[in-house]
């Protein structure tokens, strides 16, 4: 049993740029993502089942992560598996931000930084790190609209992660989080 | 007298030696297989003697008949201590520690005759001449240990005979305590799991199938490293080898899946996160939170990347392939009855997610080769099973203490005089205990 894949691969009708999928999100921020329901009152975010109409491919990225992030090797099945590793290597980004003991206001404003930067490098881009992995956008609006979706999972996938972060009651950051800072997926970073 | 003397039986492992008598349920001694003795540490592996390696043929042996232990020596020979003892000793200062067997086969011969001399001396309290020993050795063990070790055994100690056995073929019988093993049958694959390796080992009518055993770097040490890399990830107060290693036998388990596992953890923290209270050496006590290492520690063995770079085939599948590359008419019972052995493989849930594991490759291998066929070729499929059972542990000592205690079992062992009329090369071949036609 390798590194787990995405269960999105399958997904009918995905729009694709390059060979990056776009798929249905369950956010509120702006962007071109569809967006998904919101969870029934009666279901944690921390725990959405696979075959729930709102879960999505960053529920998948957290919770697979922490699996994940244990392996080296990964055989990309299709465009939303891209979807995923940039998904994991954001989370290992932020999580990196947030030291032992921070408040979570301070946890907030270091990883927010990170989220609502918008200058990061997207597939094409000379500082992305999976080039040889992702094709580029092939034109401006392409490019454009890549960006602009990548935002809407980096701004989603900061405030989930803080909230599994510090998801206990005493204010104090998870350390069983914190301990998988140095893990490397793929061995890679963004 | 030797005819009503219980027969010892010792089985000496990379970590730790079971020793104790025939026809009892469990070893009287379990201790490491470690020697202290003046003077430095051996090498950096934990073994050997701390000197470059030396021929194969014990040098002690090769001066002169041989005599007895203390007649060959100056005294300070006797100054050394085994097992516990020995780490003991070596924590102060003048002792060097030394692990006289690495991966199953002894590498340094003085410091197993001494290890031997103390364990029926000091420990099992018994004179060789009036007993017949049962002995263990790893699958594959070359020919010339085995003679090195009936050297010692009737030279040095006088013993009044000697059976070695195979301990995988010791693990199918001590198997047999299962409710789940019908008949008596040495036909098995037997995965042997202790300190330092893992073998997996077709045994067919009582014979190791040589050309199958596959045995893979996992074991026990590389899961007590895993637990304490886990522990110094997170920074915990006490991530000493000795803890790590309390944490592993103490709360790890084998999950089904890791994914979902990590999820359960998430629900039911207080369930499922553990302390564990690290005596520290002034006396003092710390705690040591456990968490995931609880199922990522045994799950290298089903996906070894998670620790390893260059060893990357899951148990599972190294048991199939092994299976698969014997003789095409015993693969039935191979597959119907693969019987855990050691240590590390007590994990609970160990034995059912390698059932699952396999029947999976087997399901999947004969879907395709139907496909191939036609619907016209179903093969009814094919029995998998994994024997968990309460012997599993010191498996192979308990078959020894099993077989040993059979009526017939002191005319299968080779004798003193049988020795000195034939020689060393006597012990190249035993008669089957337990095989078919005995009681
Ligand atoms: N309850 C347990 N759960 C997991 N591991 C255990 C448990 N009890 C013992 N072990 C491990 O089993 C190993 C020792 O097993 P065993 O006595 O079968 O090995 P050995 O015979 O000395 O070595 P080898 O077979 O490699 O020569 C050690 O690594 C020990 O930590
Ligand atoms: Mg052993």
């Amino acid at each position: 049993m390798p590194a787990y894949h995405s269960i999105f691969l399958d997904e009918p009708n995905q729009q694709l740029i390059g060979n990056f999928a776009l798929l249905p999100l369950r956010t509120r921020t702006r962007g071109p993502a569809q967006t998904l329901p919101a969870l029934p009152a009666d279901i944690s975010e921390l725990d959405v089942d696979p075959s729930s109409e709102s879960y999505d491919p960053l529920d998948e990225v957290l919770s697979l992560f922490r699996a994940n992030t244990f392996f080296r090797n990964f055989e990309i099945k299709g465009p939303a598996d891209r979807v995923l590793i940039y998904g994991i290597l954001f989370v290992s980004e932020a999580l990196s931000k947030i030291r032992p003991g921070m408040s979570r206001r301070e946890a907030e404003k270091s990883v927010f930084n990170v989220s609502l930067d918008t200058n990061f490098a997207i597939p094409g881009d000379a500082g992305f790190p999976l080039n040889q992995a992702y094709e580029p956008p092939r034109d401006r609006n392409e490019a454009e609209a890549l960006r602009q979706y990548i935002m809407q999972m980096r701004q989603e996938l900061a405030v989930r992660l803080l909230n599994r972060v510090y998801a206990d009651p005493s204010g104090q950051p998870s350390k069983w989080w914190l301990s998988f800072q140095k893990r490397k997926f793929m061995g890679k970073q963004l | 007298m030797a005819n009503h003397t219980p027969a010892v039986v010792m089985d000496n492992g990379t970590g730790y030696s079971k020793l104790g008598f025939a026809g009892n349920d469990s070893p009287s001694f379990v201790f490491p297989t470690a020697i202290a003795t003046k003077g430095p540490t051996g090498g950096a592996g934990g073994s050997g003697s701390g000197r470059p390696a030396v021929a194969n043929k014990p040098t002690f042996l090769t001066g002169g008949a041989g005599g007895h232990l203390s007649g060959k020596r100056g005294t300070e020979d006797l100054d050394f201590f085994i097992g516990d003892e020995a780490l003991t000793a070596a924590s102060g200062p003048g002792y060097g520690l030394h692990y006289p067997i690495r991966h199953g086969q002894i590498e340094n011969w003085d410091h197993m005759e001494r290890f031997w001399s103390n364990s029926m001396f000091k420990y099992l309290r018994v004179e060789p001449e009036d007993h017949h020993f049962l002995l263990t050795e790893p699958p594959l063990n070359p020919p010339e240990n085995r003679e090195n070790t009936a050297e010692i055994m009737f030279e040095s100690f006088n013993c009044a005979g000697l059976y070695i056995a195979v301990q995988a073929v010791l693990a199918l019988a001590a198997s047999w305590t299962s409710s789940k093993v019908q008949d008596r049958s040495l036909t098995g694959t037997v995965i042997d799991s202790g300190e330092g390796v893992t073998h997996v080992i077709p045994v067919a009518e009582g014979y190791v199938i040589g050309s199958s055993i596959k045995s893979i770097p996992i074991a026990g040490r590389d899961i007590t490293y895993f637990v304490q890399s886990m522990l110094r990830d997170r920074g915990e107060p006490d991530s000493s080898l000795k803890t790590a290693e309390r944490i592993k036998e103490e709360h790890c388990y084998v999950s089904p899946d890791i994914v979902k596992e990590f999820a359960r953890f998430d629900r039911e923290p207080a369930d499922r996160f553990k302390a564990f209270d690290a005596r520290q050496p002034g006396g003092r006590t710390v705690t040591v939170d456990v968490g995931y290492e609880r199922f990522l520690a045994p799950e290298i063995f089903f996906n070894p990347e998670i620790y390893s770079s260059d060893f990357l085939t899951p148990l599972p599948n190294i048991v199939d392939t092994t299976i698969q590359t014997s003789p095409i008419d015993v693969r039935r019972g191979l597959y119907k009855n693969i019987v855990l052995s050691g240590g590390s493989t007590l994990y609970k849930d160990f034995g059912r997610r390698l059932q699952r594991d396999i029947r999976h490759l087997v399901d999947e291998r004969i879907k395709l080769s139907e496909a191939k066929a036609g619907n016209a070729a179903k093969s009814g499929g094919l029995d998998v099973q994994v024997i968990t059972h309460k012997r599993q542990r010191h498996g192979p000592w308990f078959g020894g203490s099993l077989l040993g205690q059979t009526p017939e079992f002191k005319s299968y062992c080779h004798t003193k005089a049988e020795y000195e009329e034939i020689g060393p090369s006597i012990v190249r071949r035993f008669a089957l205990l337990g095989g078919p036609g005995s009681s």
